[in-house]
């Protein structure tokens, strides 16, 4: 549309590609918000669904259309008009039909006739992708208050694996949250669980009770966001310190733009200027750095969970294999232990139960010598 | 969210697109944008079906896919009528999908003006039931209000996938004839006048340094955009006649070449070199059965690829029975050195994506 006079100004609210089906360039989400909502009228958005009846005399009077020309129209684009068979003798479709046309159809049907014959046990992968969402899906909450407001913007975020994972870590995101534009982005530190926060430092073999009183999540609060070149720290805690100081003080010395920072708990989503589909970082416990990537921005629906009170939502979460007790094999390692003559390896897995009744007598005393470190297992939230 | 398995992002994208477009390819040819038209069309191949036979967890994702291939073709820059047959593909995928909960339609922000111009050039051309249709779809909120089309997490690709616009459905380029126009070409004529009067007005017609322009530019102007237009047009008319012309030539051709290499070939390796005299002992034989290529078998192929290592090992030595089955596969040194011939063992198949 050059033809139309002047320069085409660049909106920058309207999410365009950076790259094509890789990632935009950075927007403002509240613009965003606000460019949508300017451009539709509110029964687009509404959870309440509208009258059919008000609907067809709406249509009527704008395009000036009689009642039977009406009436014509809208058996012709009724849904009887795509129905492929009369209605007592539908086929299921729960298997692919026979004699297929459909190019799809015969490849499904090659795919199941191949699965068929390996005998291959579910993937549980698979059975459970959409669990989560099965169960949030549609749910409204009791008291109107907690109503998700219409024209809220909700956000997709994966959150991927630390880097010091060995498998996955680029691919599989490890969580998918669903946040909307009015959480902060402490709320949203809150709702990602890390096994690292678990962890628990030091050797506990002749205080085993105490060691819950231990876990890292307590002793170093201090976490960021990295966006679009703005560090967000959490303040919230007298004992959080700024650890991206570090990495601006670098920056700086080595030439590169500056950076700058801002508070994690007054930044809600619909302040940031972000890019969809590019990753991020969250960094926590000072060295645990995990991929941030917001997959998806759009507004809510009448079909979403409209349930304030549940959001951040969980819609995903990968599933690790666990390690198990080396004793037992059934419940997952709590203990590891060192230098233990009761053990069968170095190092050894145990669970609770197992722990204490092999190593600890009826009162509660250290039975021989040996080192003992809780250990978090990474499939602790499963 | 879509899952990714190696190699499986688009398990049916091809097929996909084939159904689709050979459905929108019927609906080009009977060149009308009745929703009529089309639902019958879709009643024939009985498209209802595409959704049949998914496993419970694939229902979602498959339904996503699609109205996300489906999309596409509602947006420019391809033609009006693929738009509207796009529009009709998207709504009767919407309501007969199996999905449940159903999946909604995308519509990013940056298409929205798009759709709104559709709506108002199909509402100013009396076509009601591709309006109605657009109408429904809002009223029956099955739009999702997103910022991209697709979901996106940085998955850079490979190999840069050719544009996937079907050359038949895009728009053909008329900026030429929308830059000059009938009201340009008028304006233009009426600088040219006066330009000219008050050249001569000032100036001596005789004077050379002030003739810059041509005389007569804008008929010239018109007469190469009409030019282009016209050569537009034939241009997908000759395109099927001269495919067939060229093909049988450029054949005829190969073949000559093919032949001449052929025989220049037979000549260099048919006789071997003979030995020098400290080898005379070991004289190089010609094999006439040799496995180099045999150029003299075909001179109608330019080029013979020469059969695989597997193939010609395959040829050369013939098994039976145990021996078939032991070359096929690797040698295990345990059976070279037992005295006893090994019972066969089952090879376990090792699962590939084993579950944990």
């Amino acid at each position: 549309m050059a033809a139309s006079g002047g320069s085409t100004t660049s909106n920058t609210n309207i999410p365009e590609y950076e790259y094509s089906d890789v990632n935009t360039k950075p927007f403002h989400i509240g613009g965003f918000r606000s460019e949508w909502l300017s451009r539709l009228t509110p029964d687009d958005y509404s959870y309440q669904p509208e009258e059919e009846d008000t609907f067809d005399a709406n249509f009527a009077k704008e395009h000036g259309v009689s009642a039977e020309t009406m009436a014509e129209l809208k058996s012709v684009c009724s849904i009887d008009s795509l129905r492929c068979h009369p209605e007592d003798e539908q086929p299921d479709p729960e298997v692919v039909p026979p004699n297929p046309t459909l190019q799809t159809l015969i490849e499904r049907k090659k795919k199941q006739d191949y699965k068929a014959s390996r005998k291959i046990t579910k993937n549980r992968h698979d059975l459970y992708a959409n669990e989560l969402e099965r169960l949030t899906y549609g749910m409204k909450p009791e008291a109107v208050d907690d109503i998700l407001p219409e024209g809220e913007v909700i956000l997709t975020v994966n959150v991927y694996y630390p880097a010091s994972y060995d498998k996955f870590n680029y691919v599989r995101p490890h969580m998918t949250l669903l946040m909307t534009g009015s959480h902060s982005l402490a709320e949203f530190r809150d709702a990602i669980c890390c096994v690292s926060d678990l962890q628990v430092c030091g050797e506990f073999s002749n205080t085993p009770n105490i060691a819950p009183d231990f876990i890292s999540k307590d002793h170093y609060k201090s976490a960021f966001f990295y966006f679009e070149g703005v560090f967000y720290n959490d303040m919230r805690y007298p004992e959080c310190q700024d650890i991206s100081m570090t990495t601006i003080e670098w920056a700086k010395s080595h030439n590169f733009p500056s950076y700058s920072q801002a508070k994690m708990e007054d930044t809600r989503f619909m302040d940031l200027n972000v890019k969809v589909g590019f990753p991020y970082l969250y960094c926590h416990q000072g060295d645990c750095e995990h991929l941030v990537i917001i997959t998806d921005v759009r507004l809510t629906h009448k079909n979403d969970c409209l349930d304030k009170e549940l959001y951040p939502l969980l819609t995903h979460k990968h599933r690790v294999a666990t390690q198990k007790c080396s004793v037992c094999h059934i419940f997952i390692g709590r203990w590891f232990t060192t230098n233990d003559e009761f053990a069968p390896s170095h190092p050894c897995l145990f669970c609770d139960k197992c722990f204490r009744t092999l190593h600890y007598n009826e009162d509660g005393y250290k039975l021989g010598d040996f080192l003992a470190y809780p250990y978090v297992d990474r499939g602790a939230f499963n | 969210m879509i899952r990714s398995k190696r190699g499986e992002t688009d398990p049916y994208r091809k097929q996909l697109k084939s159904d689709c477009e050979s459905l929108l390819g019927r609906f080009q040819k009977t060149e009308s944008v009745r929703f009529q038209v089309f639902s019958e069309i879709w009643r024939e191949s009985n498209f209802t079906h595409i959704f049949y036979g998914a496993v419970k967890h694939e229902k979602r994702a498959f339904s996503r896919r699609v109205l996300d291939l489906a999309y596409s073709y509602f947006l420019p820059p391809l033609t009006f009528q693929i738009r509207v047959g796009g529009l009709y593909l998207l709504y009767s995928l919407y309501r007969c999908q199996t999905a449940s909960p159903p999946e909604q339609i995308r519509v990013a922000l940056k298409d929205w003006d798009e759709v709104k111009k559709f709506e108002k050039d199909a509402a100013d051309a009396q076509h009601l039931d591709a309006v109605y249709i657009l109408r429904q779809l809002r009223f029956l909120k099955a739009f999702h209000f997103t910022a991209m089309p697709t979901l996106l997490a940085y998955k850079k690709k490979r190999k840069t996938e050719k544009s996937d616009l079907s050359e038949e459905f895009v728009e053909r380029a008329s900026r030429p004839q929308e830059l000059i126009n009938g009201d340009l070409l008028e304006e233009l004529s009426n600088i040219h006048e006066l330009y000219e009067k008050m050249k001569t007005s000032v100036s001596l017609p005789s004077e050379k340094s002030v003739n810059m322009i041509h005389r007569s530019f804008v008929p010239q102007l018109r007469g190469s955009v009409l030019d282009f237009h016209k050569w537009q047009q034939n241009k997908d008319e000759t395109d099927l006649d001269e495919d067939c012309g060229e093909g049988t030539s450029s054949q005829q051709e190969c073949s000559n070449r093919a032949g001449l290499i052929a025989s220049i070939k037979s000549k260099a390796y048919g006789e071997a070199a003979e030995a020098s005299k400290s080898r005379r002992h070991r004289q190089v034989e010609v094999d006439p059965t040799s496995n180099e290529s045999g150029p003299s078998n075909a001179p109608g192929r330019s080029r013979k690829t020469k059969p695989s290592f597997k193939a010609r090992t395959k040829e050369k030595f013939h098994f039976s029975g145990d021996q078939l089955k032991a070359s096929s596969s690797t040698t295990m040194i345990s059976h070279l050195t037992s005295l006893d011939p090994v019972a066969a063992e089952n090879v376990k198949y090792f699962k590939r994506f084993p579950s944990k």
